[in-house]
């Protein structure tokens, strides 16, 4: 059999009300021992003083003065006191406790109440000369009546609490059950396929809540990422396909030709296959990059050469395609890095320059000191990126739309940000009013 | 050439070995590390292509114990995409050059060329002579048929590297590697456009290209 019940709500809802009636019984038994002993104490003194007095009565008058006394002595004190005397044969010769004969000391007696029959009480017993014996007593009646007073408000008082305790258990577990059941309902239509499917977010910033945003920011993450990969996965179908089908039909037209102008149709069919190799290997190579196992083979770098070195042959491809690439290049800037990472980023963010402006258009690729960093930069004069693009041009295949048109892959700008990070760096794109400044800040190594 | 090929990919394997012997070479092929450390420490060979991974024994350990027996032939080494760490410790193991694989026929069949031809007893040269063409490597002088031309540095090291394997292909990759030191296709043309201002001076005024290109495989100077 169970003893808790499954439901992790109702079981802190059970343990929360086990824990307020135990606090409850343990609260009402200290009340109730605390005032019986009290009370038993005022009791015991009562009767104490009452005896004293008696006693003083009797050294003064002997047998007959107390006699007298217990006859009218009936003080109408807080607690009803019954006082008797007896001779040295047992017999009650005065007072109107009606009893036997105690024993000497207290005693707890029963004696017969006029108006109620046997009772129970306490009792101080003292010898008196002469084999006399005054004998004061307290009815208990009273302390039976405060311990049942106080036993009954307790018991009122814990079916009170263990109901109220019931009730919010059951509340508390609906509660719990309903706050976890909007997570557990947007996991299951998740699972179920709808993936557009958010918990609620409540407007308290409560725990529920935080766990509530936190499992959306999840989400997010993952659908964005998700997304990304079928739009990667189709975007790599499709760049596959073309050059494929290419290569296809240049076989399909060497079958039907045989012979006729077949080397240069095997050079095509070739650079067509290469075409294929090459996107694998930048998929690949940003991959690597990515992977950023690459940080233990860094080393120092002078930048500033390695720019200075590739401008050369930049500056070539630039006028071939009709642009211009100026350097800015300060001398002896040493970064730690990749030399040949860093070739390709510099490689890849001045073709994207060349390769995304007008004919005409101009290029600077500078190195510089920049916020105690060496900064890597290069500026054209083009058409620039959007804003909102600018963070969506350095995924994977992304390729704006007058790009669209045009050869490639859309891959050099991702591998540049694979580079950046791999570097602890970033790459970023700004506005050069006209065109795009691309840039990537890199802490100064020392040369110490 | 006698050339050892360990290669556990047997279509690799096979398209190497067919490969390479269509060109002449005379070819042993095996599969496993302790079979090459057999036939690379027993037989006169004049190149050894090892992969990296290998059953039994791999490509380093076998390149390691080869050169520890003595074996001075060249060796290339295949490696799988990406793994810098492979290429340099290929290199400490005392392999001559590596390759990445998966690889263009064209590519492996240009080094293992240039690899056999490091057998020769190689002098320092200081003057290259090929197609009508004269390199002076001290004076940094170069004439086509007695015409001279002046070339950047850049050009005059790919016409270098041209000259010293003159009849040769060589491929786009060992000219990135062997110039610019890159280990890596930057995706772009700067060979290309180096080689495209290097033949222009060669070739104005003269009616046949000095330069031959096949698309996919590489650049060579003609001997004759």
């Amino acid at each position: 059999m169970r003893l808790l019940p499954r439901s992790a709500a109702r079981r802190i809802a059970l343990v929360a009300f086990l824990a307020y009636a135990v606090a409850m019984l343990l609260l009402g038994s200290a009340v109730y021992w605390a005032t019986h002993a009290a009370f038993a104490r005022q009791i015991d003194s009562s009767i104490e003083q009452a005896t004293l007095a008696l006693l003083s009565e009797y050294r003064d008058d002997g047998v007959r003065g107390l006699s007298e006394a217990l006859a009218t002595q009936h003080g109408p004190g807080p607690i009803a006191l019954g006082t008797a005397l007896f001779d040295p044969d047992g017999h009650r010769i005065a007072g109107n406790l009606d009893t036997r004969a105690p024993a000497l000391g207290w005693q707890r007696i029963v004696f017969l109440d006029p108006l109620e029959g046997p009772d129970p009480a306490r009792a101080q017993t003292t010898a008196l000369a002469g084999g006399y014996r005054l004998v004061v007593a307290a009815d208990l009646e009273s302390l039976e009546s405060i311990d049942s007073t106080i036993l009954g408000l307790f018991a009122a008082a814990l079916i009170m609490i263990l109901l109220v305790g019931l009730g919010g258990a059951l509340l508390l577990s609906r509660y719990l059950r309903r706050r976890l059941g909007n997570i557990e309902a947007t996991a299951a239509s998740i699972m179920a396929g709808d993936m557009a499917q958010r918990a609620v977010e409540g407007p308290a910033d409560d725990e529920f809540d935080r766990v509530a945003a936190s499992l959306n920011a999840m989400l997010d993450r993952i659908a964005a990422l998700v997304a990304n990969l079928r739009q990667v996965s189709a975007d790599l179908a499709h760049d596959l396909r073309t050059p494929l089908t290419a290569l296809r039909n240049q076989l399909e037209l060497m079958r039907q030709d045989r012979g006729v102008g077949m080397a240069e149709q095997v050079d095509q069919a070739v650079e067509r296959a290469d075409d294929v190799l090459t996107l694998f290997n930048a998929i690949l190579r940003i991959s690597e990059v990515e992977e950023g196992n690459l940080r233990k083979a860094f080393t120092p770098v002078d930048l500033s050469a390695l720019a200075t070195d590739l401008s050369e042959t930049l500056s070539l491809l630039a006028s071939d395609g009709g642009r211009s690439l100026d350097t800015a290049i300060d001398p002896g800037l040493i970064v730690t890095g990749d030399r040949e990472l860093l070739a390709q980023a510099i490689i890849n963010l001045v073709e994207n320059a060349l390769h995304h402006t007008p004919r005409g258009s101009h290029v600077k690729l500078e190195v510089r000191h920049a916020n105690g960093g060496v900064a890597l930069e290069v500026r054209d004069n083009g058409g620039g990126i959007p804003e909102g693009d600018r963070s969506r041009v350095q995924q994977r295949f992304v390729r704006l739309e007058p790009a669209r048109a045009t050869p490639g892959h859309g891959l050099g700008l991702s591998l540049v940000r694979a580079i950046a990070e791999a570097h602890g760096t970033c790459l970023f794109l700004d506005d050069a009013r006209p065109g795009l400044i691309a840039a990537l800040t890199f802490p100064e190594r020392s040369l110490s | 050439m006698r050339i050892l090929v360990a290669e556990d990919e047997l279509d690799t394997l096979r398209f190497v070995e067919r490969g390479l012997g269509e060109l002449g070479h005379n070819i042993i092929a095996v599969a496993n590390g302790e079979d090459a450390l057999h036939h690379g420490l027993t037989e006169a060979l004049d190149v050894i292509i090892l992969d990296r991974m290998l059953p039994k024994l791999d490509g380093l350990s076998v390149l390691k114990r080869l050169r520890a027996g003595g074996v001075t032939a060249p060796a290339l080494m295949l490696t799988a995409l990406g793994r810098i760490e492979d290429r340099v410790e290929g290199l400490h193991a005392g392999a001559d050059d590596y390759l990445i694989k998966p690889f263009a026929f064209s590519e492996l069949a240009a080094r293992i060329q240039a690899l056999g031809r490091r057998l020769a007893p190689t002098t320092v040269t200081t003057k290259l002579h090929a197609n009508g063409i004269d390199m002076d490597l001290l004076t940094r002088e170069v004439r086509r048929e007695d015409k001279a031309i002046v070339l950047q540095p850049r050009e005059f090291r790919l016409l270098e590297e041209l000259m010293r394997h003159a009849g040769e292909f060589v491929t786009r990759t060992m000219l990135l590697e062997r110039i610019w030191d890159f280990h890596f296709d930057p995706q772009t043309k700067i060979v290309e456009t180096h080689m495209s201002r290097l033949r222009s001076k060669l070739n104005e005024g003269f009616p046949h290209d000095a330069i031959e290109t096949v698309r996919g495989v590489g650049y060579r100077i003609r001997t004759v």
